[in-house]
C-alpha cells in the first residue's frame, strides 16, 4: 500500500516537473502572469509530492534514503527545488524557473530511463551506513548541491544575457534576456548562492569525515568520492576568492560557477558510476 | 649584504602573501587530487596500482597522497595561508575595533552613498537613535566644522576569512600530528583469542603500548526481517593478565582504551575445536573457507576447515588435515557439533560449535582532537564570513546654511553591492522618518 503511494508520489512528481518546466519556458516567452503563476505552483506541487515520497520511502525501508542511488537523486531532486522556490519568492526571480527546472527534469528522466524497478527498491543498508551523522551528511549535500544548481543556472543567465548586450553593442537587450535581472543582480545572487551553499559544501565533508572516523577510524581516506567533494569544494573556495579579491566579477566568475557544478555532478554521477570506492553502495 | 638579504626576504615573503599563490597552488593540488582518482593508488587498488607503467611509480602516481611532492604542495599552501593571515590581521582589527569616523567627505564611501538634508541637530540625534535601534556600535567625532560617525554591525564577520584560513593549517597539523605520532592496524581474530596489542598487524607507525585484547564473543546479529543488524564483539583489555576494560562495540560504534581505538571493522564466520594432545586440552578457533589454520605442536599436520551451510539446525563443519607442504589432504572428514575425530593418531578433536571471527581496526592518532577543532574552526569561519556579513555605516554632517546641513552616508560595499545599497537605503529612510 504504502510502496503504491510512494511510486504514485515519484510519477506525480515526475509529472509536476516535466509540466512546470515548459510551463517556465511558455511564461519567458508570453510574459503571461497567469502561466506564471501555474508554473510556480505546479513546482510548489513538485516539490510537496518529493518530500512525500521521500517520506513514504524512510517509512517502508525504515532508515534515511540513502541506501542506493535512486533515493540520493530524489533527495537531489528535492534540494533543488527547495533552494529555486525560496530564491524565487525571496529575489521575485521567476525567469530562474525555465534554467534551474531542466536540471531536476532531467535528473528523474535518468531515474526513468536507467534504473530499473529492481534498482529503486529499498535495500538493506549495511552497518556501517547506520548512523546518524550520514543522515547530516545526506542533508547538507542535498541542499548544498541543490543551491549549486541555482547557482550554475543564474550562471547560465548571466551569460546568455552578457553575449546578448555585446551583440547589441552595449544597449539594452531585447528578447526573452530583458526579462532576467540585471546582470550585476544575476552576478550577486549566483554569489549569494555560493555563499550560501559553501558552508553546507564544507558541514557535508565534516560531517562525513566525523561518521568515516566512528565507521571506518579513518577522517580522510582519498577515496575517489571524498577527494572529488575537495576538488568541487576548492573550485568553490576558487570561485568566492577570485569574486572578492580580484574583481573576478560577471563573465569569469560566471565561467566558474558552471565549472563547480560540472564537479558537482561528476562527485554525484562520475565517481558513482565510473570510480569505485568506500562510496561504490551508492550506486 | 644586509640590504640584499633584506631585499630576498621580502621577496619570499611578497611571494607567499600573494592570493594568487595560493589560487595557483589550490588549483595544482586540484588538478593533481583527481590524477590520484583515476591512476590507481597503493593503498586501494594494489594489484592494479603495481601494474600501471614504472614511470609513473617512480613520480609517486600511485601513492600521490603520501607522495613527498604532494605534502610539498600542501606546505607551501600551509606557509601561503599563514603569511596571507598574518598581513590581513592588522587590517582586519582595525576594521573590527578601531574604526575612525570620517574627516572629511571624500572619505564616506562613494560607490554607496546618499545625502539627507534636513535640520542639524535633529539630524544628529536621528542618525544616533537608528544606529541604536538597529544594534550598530558606532563611533561619534564632533568637530567645529563638521560632526562625523562610522558605525559596525554584525562586525565579528570580518574575522571569518581569517578564521576559515587558519583552520586549513591546524587540519593540517593535526593530520602530521596523527601521521607522527599515531598508528593504526588491524586484527582478525576467534572467539576466545587473546592477543598482545603489540602482535597486530601495523600498516602506520609503532605501537608502545603492552596490554592484551580479549575477544569474549563476535557475532553477526540479525534483525526479525532477515536484514544484518550489525557486527557486535565483546572485547576486554587485560594488564599483566587482569581485566580492566571491557565493552562490546559494533560498526560506528567504536571502543576506546588509553587513546587507542577499537573499530568494529569485519566479521567472518569460524568454528571452534578442542584440541587434545597428550590429556591437554586447548580452544582452536578456525576461521570459515580454509582462511586459517591450525598446527598442532610437535607435529608437522595442519587443519583447516569449511562451514557446512544447510538448513539443519545442528552447526556441522567439514576438516581436512594436510602434511608438511604436501598438496593432497591425508585426512577429510565431517564433525556435528559435539562430536570428536582423532587426527592421525596425534590428537582428537572435538566440534564445540560455530565462533565468529571479528575483524577489528585499532588505530591511535592524536591529531584527531586537532582536526575537529580545525573542523570546528573551518565551519565557524565560514559562517562568520557568509551568513554574518558585517555592515559599515558612515557619515559626515556639514552645515549649509545655519540650522540646516546635508548629511552624506555612505556604506562599504563589500561583496554584496546590492544588498549593501538596499541596507543604507533603509538606514536613510529610518532617519528621514525620524526627523520629520
Amino acid at each position: 500500500m504504502l510502496e503504491s503511494l510512494e511510486i504514485a508520489m515519484f510519477y506525480s512528481l515526475v509529472i509536476a516537473t516535466t509540466l512546470c518546466m515548459l510551463l517556465y519556458f511558455v511564461w519567458l516567452g508570453s510574459k503571461n502572469e497567469l502561466i506564471g503563476r501555474l508554473a510556480t505552483y505546479l513546482t510548489i506541487v513538485a516539490l510537496i509530492a518529493n518530500v512525500f515520497a521521500i517520506i513514504l520511502r524512510m517509512i517502508t525501508s525504515g532508515h534515511a534514503p540513502l541506501s542506493n542511488g535512486y533515493e540520493f537523486l530524489l533527495t537531489f531532486v528535492g534540494g533543488i527545488m527547495a533552494v529555486y522556490l525560496f530564491t524565487e519568492f525571496r529575489y521575485k526571480l521567476r525567469s530562474l524557473g525555465a534554467f534551474v527546472m531542466p536540471i531536476p527534469f532531467l535528473l528523474l528522466l535518468f531515474i526513468i530511463m536507467s534504473m530499473g524497478p529492481d534498482e529503486r527498491i529499498a535495500q538493506a543498508i549495511p552497518p556501517a551506513l547506520k548512523s546518524q551523522w550520514l543522515t547530516f551528511h545526506v542533508l547538507t549535500a542535498m541542499f548544498a548541491y541543490g543551491a549549486f544548481a541555482v547557482s550554475f543556472s543564474l550562471a547560465i543567465m548571466y551569460l546568455l544575457k552578457f553575449s546578448k548586450k555585446e551583440d547589441e553593442k552595449k544597449s539594452e537587450p531585447k528578447g526573452i534576456v530583458s526579462r532576467f535581472p540585471s546582470l550585476e543582480r544575476l552576478d550577486e545572487l549566483a554569489y549569494k548562492v555560493v555563499g550560501f551553499a559553501f558552508p553546507l559544501l564544507s558541514l557535508c565533508i565534516i560531517t562525513g569525515a566525523i561518521w568515516a572516523n566512528y565507521a571506518w577510524g579513518t577522517y580522510w581516506s582519498w577515496d575517489p568520492k571524498e577527494t572529488w567533494s575537495l576538488i568541487t569544494w576548492i573550485i568553490y573556495a576558487g570561485y568566492l576568492h577570485a569574486r572578492s579579491m580580484y574583481g573576478w566579477k560577471g563573465k569569469g566568475a560566471a565561467w566558474l560557477a558552471i565549472f563547480g557544478f560540472v564537479a558537482v555532478i561528476f562527485t554525484f554521477f562520475g565517481v558513482n558510476y565510473l570510480l569505485p570506492g568506500l562510496h561504490s553502495y551508492a550506486q | 649584504m644586509t640590504e640584499s638579504s633584506k631585499d630576498l626576504s621580502d621577496r619570499i615573503w611578497d611571494i607567499f602573501s600573494s592570493m594568487k599563490l595560493g589560487l595557483a597552488l589550490l588549483g595544482i593540488i586540484a588538478f593533481t587530487a583527481a590524477i590520484g582518482t583515476v591512476v590507481p593508488q597503493i593503498d586501494q587498488a594494489p594489484q592494479k596500482a603495481e601494474a600501471v607503467s614504472q614511470l609513473w611509480i617512480t613520480m609517486g602516481f600511485t601513492h600521490l597522497y603520501s607522495a613527498v611532492w604532494f605534502r610539498f604542495l600542501l606546505g607551501l599552501l600551509c606557509i601561503n595561508l599563514i603569511v596571507c593571515s598574518t598581513q590581513r590581521f592588522r587590517g582586519i582589527y582595525k576594521r573590527t575595533f578601531k574604526l575612525t569616523p570620517p574627516s572629511n567627505l571624500a572619505r564616506v564611501p562613494q560607490k554607496n552613498r546618499l545625502v539627507i538634508q534636513g535640520e542639524l541637530v535633529a539630524l544628529r540625534e536621528s542618525v544616533q537613535e537608528v544606529l541604536i535601534q538597529e544594534g550598530f556600535r558606532f563611533t561619534l567625532s564632533d568637530q567645529p566644522d563638521h560632526w562625523s560617525f562610522i558605525a559596525i554591525k554584525r562586525r565579528l564577520g570580518n574575522w571569518g576569512s581569517l578564521v576559515t584560513h587558519l583552520s586549513f593549517v591546524v587540519l593540517v597539523v593535526g593530520a602530521l600530528l596523527g601521521s607522527l605520532l599515531g598508528f593504526k592496524g588491524y586484527f582478525m581474530e576467534g572467539a576466545g583469542t587473546t592477543l598482545p596489542i603489540q602482535a597486530i598487524e601495523v600498516s602506520k607507525g609503532l605501537i608502545s603500548e603492552t596490554f592484551s585484547v580479549r575477544i569474549n564473543s563476535a557475532e553477526d546479529r540479525l534483525l526479525p526481517n532477515g536484514e544484518r543488524d550489525n557486527w557486535y564483539t565483546d572485547m576486554s583489555i587485560l594488564e599483566s593478565g587482569q581485566e580492566v576494560a571491557r565493552k562490546t562495540l559494533s560498526v560506528n560504534h567504536p571502543f576506546k582504551y588509553k587513546g587507542i581505538t577499537f573499530y568494529q571493522a569485519n566479521f567472518a564466520d569460524g568454528a571452534l575445536f578442542t584440541a587434545e594432545i597428550n590429556g591437554k586440552s586447548s580452544p582452536v578457533v578456525l576461521r570459515d573457507h580454509r582462511q586459517s589454520f591450525y598446527q598442532a605442536p610437535g607435529t608437522d599436520l595442519f587443519l583447516v576447515t569449511n562451514l557446512e551451510r544447510n538448513l539443519a539446525k545442528t552447526p556441522s563443519v567439514v576438516f581436512q588435515v594436510y602434511k608438511g607442504t604436501g598438496n593432497e589432504p591425508i585426512q577429510t572428514g565431517q564433525l556435528k557439533s559435539g562430536e570428536t575425530v582423532n587426527v592421525q593418531g596425534a590428537y582428537s578433536l572435538t566440534f564445540d560449535g560455530l565462533a565468529g571471527f571479528t575483524g577489528l581496526q585499532v588505530k591511535k592518532d592524536p591529531g584527531v582532537v586537532v582536526i575537529w577543532l580545525g573542523c570546528g574552526l573551518l565551519l565557524g569561519g565560514l559562517l562568520l564570513a557568509f551568513y554574518w556579513q558585517p555592515l559599515v555605516i558612515s557619515g559626515i554632517l556639514q552645515s549649509e546654511s545655519g540650522k540646516q546641513g546635508n548629511l552624506t552616508v555612505g556604506a562599504l560595499s563589500g561583496k554584496m553591492t546590492d544588498s549593501t545599497h538596499k541596507a543604507l537605503e533603509q538606514f536613510v529612510s529610518s532617519v528621514t522618518k525620524m526627523i520629520r
